[in-house]
């Protein structure tokens, strides 16, 4: 299994320029309130690493879209799809204008809104969330 | 059953007495009288205001006039949000008519994605008929539909034609007999008091024993704090579509009959009020 290249991780964080709905959603407000109950011991410290944890990403290009040379991510769970995709096309070098498509399943498009982390609690396999980006529309 | 389908009935045409308002600080030409309009729960802002812009328009330089938002008390609405989502959660108990505030500029970028025409919504509406199938049919319904029977599902939203859009619908809810239900419930719950926009997960409407999960197994097992002990006063209302449903509700009948027609559950949980 390949190494999370962490340094990249950090440098997503500053090419992003931290999108602010993003920023929002990873900071630690009632989060220990929102947990539901486990059996583990909560914690205010886990609570918060809770919030803070990344969750596996695995990006895959579709048809003739550019592939990224590094395609496992490791991103915090409160990242929106949005900022993802900008860091994408940041990464791939796009134009302005041109667009990128994100689908979940290869099926359907997340709102850009949505966090990464609810999409891989709900979509994820084998501990990651595959995700297909393209610069045309795929699935409709 | 008739009562049943009495249910769809109800949900699909259900109304909000809204008044819009002009933004005091916009740049008008006259005074601009409030507009007053009756507001489909199920559907999107940005889909029924065009009476709305065109009457503020009337009043305004074109120079002045950006793309249309709105807010309540402040807060800008979301329009991505169904509209009866938006107000369970923001306005379920103050006075009716809702008063929405109408702004033209300043997009507040932060909170609000743009809606520069039609297709963005009907995208939107279609990826959330998707993703909800994806959870309750591995996809596997929605992918045998042909690309007219989408179409269907969203003129039917977008003309408000309740047949049109269940004789389409009515698949997206069936499931094989011998599972008793969907694979996994497409439910949303949506905080005020959390700056995490809602909670989704995956949950199961019968159990692996048969157990049928009612809407407060559901809460247990995804906010708890939503359900208060027997010793302590209700602190919490959970809401979909204006009404607090009975915590003994079967999750599979609410999914079937009280979701949007995005196929979700966009359920509200609210503090109950202090008056």
């Amino acid at each position: 299994m390949q190494r999370f290249p962490h340094n990249e991780c950090v440098s997503e964080s500053s090419a992003l320029g931290l999108l602010r709905m993003s920023d929002k959603a990873e900071s630690p407000t009632e989060t220990q309130k929102d947990e539901p109950s486990t059996p583990q011991q909560p914690t205010e410290d886990s609570g918060m690493a809770d919030d803070k944890k990344k969750i596996d990403v695995l990006l895959k290009a579709v048809g003739d879209t550019p592939i990224m040379k590094t395609k496992k991510w490791s991103v915090e769970k409160g990242r929106t799809v949005q900022s993802l995709s900008q860091f994408i096309s940041r990464f791939l070098k796009m134009e302005a204008n041109e667009q990128l498509f994100i689908y979940v399943n290869q099926s359907f498009s997340p709102s850009p809104d949505q966090e990464v982390g609810v999409l891989f609690q709900c979509f994820g396999s084998d501990g990651k969330l595959v995700l297909h980006y393209c610069k045309s529309q795929a699935w409709g | 059953m008739a009562d049943d389908k009495d249910v769809l009935r109800d949900v699909w045409f259900g109304r909000i007495p809204t008044c819009f308002t002009l933004y005091q600080d916009e740049i008008t030409e006259r005074e601009a009288e409030p507009f007053y309009l009756l507001l489909p729960r199920v559907s999107f802002l940005t889909l029924v205001t065009d009476k709305v812009k065109k009457h503020f328009l009337k009043v305004m330089k074109a120079e002045d006039v950006e793309e249309m938002w709105f807010d309540f008390e402040g807060t800008p609405l979301k329009w991505h949000y169904p509209i009866g989502l938006l107000f369970d959660l923001h306005a379920s108990n103050t006075a009716l008519p809702w008063s929405i505030t109408v702004h033209f500029k300043n997009f507040p970028e932060r909170d609000l994605l743009h809606c520069p025409s039609n297709s963005v919504i009907e995208a939107h509406f279609m990826s959330s008929i998707k993703e909800a199938d994806a959870l309750k049919h591995k996809s596997q319904v929605i992918n045998d539909m042909q690309k007219k029977d989408h179409k269907q599902l969203w003129m039917g939203l977008q003309n408000d034609k309740f047949d049109q859009f269940w004789a389409m619908n009515r698949k997206l809810m069936e499931y094989p007999t011998e599972e008793g239900g969907f694979r996994y419930i497409p439910f949303r719950i949506y905080l005020t008091m959390s700056d995490r926009p809602f909670i989704q997960k995956l949950f199961r409407p019968i159990s692996s024993d048969g157990y049928t999960h009612t809407l407060g197994d559901l809460l247990k097992e995804v906010y708890p704090v939503a359900i208060s002990r027997d010793d302590e006063s209700k602190r919490y209302q959970v809401v979909i579509h204006g009404i607090e449903p009975l915590l003994e509700t079967p999750l599979q009948w609410l999914s079937e009959h009280l979701s949007h027609p995005d196929n979700f559950l966009h359920i509200s949980v609210i503090p109950v009020p202090s008056d």
